[in-house]
């Protein structure tokens, strides 16, 4: 397991963000960047080279990355559905959403279709409230969410997946 | 016309790239005080213009940063909390996303203020479109001139940074986005020392929220003086407001502090009323910790006086019969809402987001989750209110951070005002699963007008 040089070079930039010696700032970003490398989780190989890469113990790591709630601690499908389920949210109807996603995919919250496509997660407020329900998808948010929208997005998802087959 | 300050350029097209943004008259305010102004200066004007943090506590931004130590030879550093994540605030967002460089400008005048070389903005994670906006931003600042060494030939050198955090509502309290930013969990610290004595890397810091730095821009373009004359009382200047819930035209708004709840909410100017001609029941005016009040309250407080949307007013009559301004997040419930369903997402929102540090609050905040579950579910027993009550006032103040307390007011809140709303789940629990409560003796107290 090994970044890339360019990712390297990357690593290189973030760290010299902050004074010398307090390397261990870089942990959060480099933990987001590991997670997007290496398949969308973090094993503790990959933190572990982590780790290695910051000069910490792998205990550092690992209690960073069992705190927040972005780094997934075990594989997750392709396309991860976050639905956001905090009030605001529930006001405008996530509830309803929630349970569309469910029946249309066959999974529960904290699920992943047998294909590995797709993970529904309930989350906590995203900060979007005013164009509630939503989830994020990725890096995007996708707002205003209507059991038609959750339809053309599923789509979407499969026809990228097959065209990146 | 109400006052715009920040937002009135977010619509001129473009106004995202630093062209548009300095054709526009960006970058005018860094000028006048980099080339004008001593650190000093600045730091007189915040204080003239009595401006109060925009994160949530409402403390004055000026006090905040004279009280920032300054020993010989340690470097200083000033943080720009966009955390946001306060149920019911999406304003800095907005902010960040539409009109980058004025949050930039403001930075840079702030750093220039605190002596700091290093600046950096701790972002949520969630947010991971944001930073490439951001970053934009400040290469488009530093290609002009504006950041990088001898800033303007003022010999001041300046950096920005972005920090991405990774979904952890605690790292919103200062002391655990410094925490956080150091590469650990946000767990925050106990105080004192204050952040501006032994902040991250023991540095004396500065945090401050993305809507009070970018308020650095007009506060020195106009003068506090000037910016002192906006609004009423000690609410000076303007305020975002991200207003959701059951409204015709939800968003973020800026406001002068003069204008009324009621308007506010049924102005055409601003949310257009409620959907579908609902009535309001309930509302929730400063993001999700404030204390939610009933119509009946909101519109005009317990004296019957009109409630205006500034920080005196909305904290008219104290927790008995008020709330608070806090972050503007502002939610807005319809006669069709259920109270104790609203309080229990709350309640699952701090429980999840507890950093578990303090017994009070990691215990605590599953407790309260946990009996407003079995309230909701018909499942709830008639002692379980008093039980709630008495959890909540056992985690208010008992704390490292005011997590504890943000657990806690929107429960005793709810309690407070809405008791017969939880006995009616209690008493009638198959009804109660079927349909909801309604709006009872909460209406509306005077005549509004029904919008499309």
């Amino acid at each position: 397991m090994k970044f890339s040089e360019d990712k390297l070079a990357k690593v290189s930039e973030i760290i010299a963000r902050y004074p010398e010696g307090k390397q261990k700032s870089a942990l959060l970003p480099l933990l987001h960047l590991a997670q997007e490398e290496f398949g969308g989780w973090l094993s503790a190989d990959t933190m572990d080279y982590v780790a290695e890469l910051l000069s910490i113990t792998p205990i550092e790591v690992y209690e960073v990355a069992t705190f927040y709630s972005m780094y997934n601690l075990k594989p997750v499908g392709k396309y991860m559905f976050e639905v956001c389920q905090t009030g605001p949210c529930m006001v405008r109807g996530c509830d309803d959403i929630i349970a569309y996603i469910t029946e249309k995919l066959g999974i529960k919250p904290g699920e992943t279709t047998t294909d590995g496509l797709f993970t529904l997660k309930t989350v906590e407020c995203l900060g979007a409230c005013g164009y509630a329900p939503m989830m994020q998808l990725g890096k995007f948010y996708r707002e205003h969410l209507t059991k038609q929208r959750v339809d053309e997005i599923i789509e979407e998802c499969r026809n990228k997946a097959a065209l990146n087959n | 016309m109400a006052i715009k300050l920040l937002l009135e350029k977010a619509h001129v097209q473009g106004i995202r790239t630093y062209e548009v943004y300095r054709r526009e008259g960006g970058y005018t305010a860094l000028e006048k005080a980099l080339k004008e102004m001593s650190p000093e200066a600045i730091v007189e004007e915040l204080k003239k213009s009595g401006m109060r943090g925009r994160g949530g506590a409402g403390f004055p931004t000026g006090m905040k940063w004279s009280f920032i130590a300054k020993p010989e030879g340690v470097p200083r550093h000033l943080v720009c909390n966009a955390d946001e994540s306060e149920p019911g605030t999406f304003k800095d967002r907005y902010l960040m996303e539409f009109l980058p460089h004025l949050l930039i400008e403001g930075l840079i005048i702030s750093s220039f203020a605190l002596g700091s070389n290093a600046t950096y903005i701790y972002i949520r994670g969630e947010y991971a479109w944001i930073p490439d906006i951001l970053e934009e931003a400040i290469r488009e600042a530093k290609a002009a001139g504006f950041l990088g060494k001898n800033i303007l030939g003022t010999g001041f050198d300046c950096e920005i940074y972005v920090q991405r955090g990774a979904g952890a509502y605690i790292c919103g309290e200062e002391t655990a986005l410094i925490e956080s930013l150091e590469g650990k969990r946000g767990n925050p610290r106990i105080k004192p020392p204050f952040p501006a004595i032994k902040g991250v890397w023991d540095r004396p810091t500065v945090v401050n929220n993305v809507e009070t730095l970018a308020a650095l821009v007009p506060i020195i373009k106009m003068g506090g003086e000037e910016y002192a004359k906006i609004g009423v009382g000690r609410s000076t200047g303007t305020k975002l407001i991200s207003a959701c819930g059951n409204l015709n035209k939800p968003g973020v708004y800026e406001i002068d502090m003069t204008i009324s709840v009621e308007e506010f909410i049924y102005s055409d100017e601003y949310c257009g009323g409620i959907p579908n001609g609902k009535r309001l029941k309930a509302c929730i005016p400063g993001g999700s910790s404030v204390p939610i009040l009933p119509a009946n309250l909101l519109l005009k407080t317990a004296k019957g006086e009109t409630r205006y949307m500034n920080y005196e007013s909305l904290s008219d009559g104290g927790f008995a019969t008020g709330s608070m301004m806090g972050s503007g997040g502002f939610i807005v419930l319809d006669e069709d809402q259920c109270v104790v369903k609203h309080t229990l997402t709350l309640a699952r929102f701090y429980r999840h987001e507890s950093c578990g540090q303090c017994s009070p609050c990691r215990e605590g905040t599953g407790w309260m989750e946990k009996i407003l579950k079995n309230i909701e579910t018909g499942k709830g027993k008639m002692s379980d209110i008093d039980l709630l009550w008495d959890i909540q006032r056992r985690i208010e103040g008992n704390t490292i951070c005011p997590l504890g307390d943000a657990a806690a007011w929107p429960v005793a809140a709810a309690i407070r005002h809405f008791r017969d709303e939880f006995e009616w789940h209690i008493t009638n629990p198959q009804e109660a699963q079927i349909r909801n409560f309604g709006l009872a003796h909460y209406a509306d107290p005077i005549h509004v007008p029904v919008t499309a």
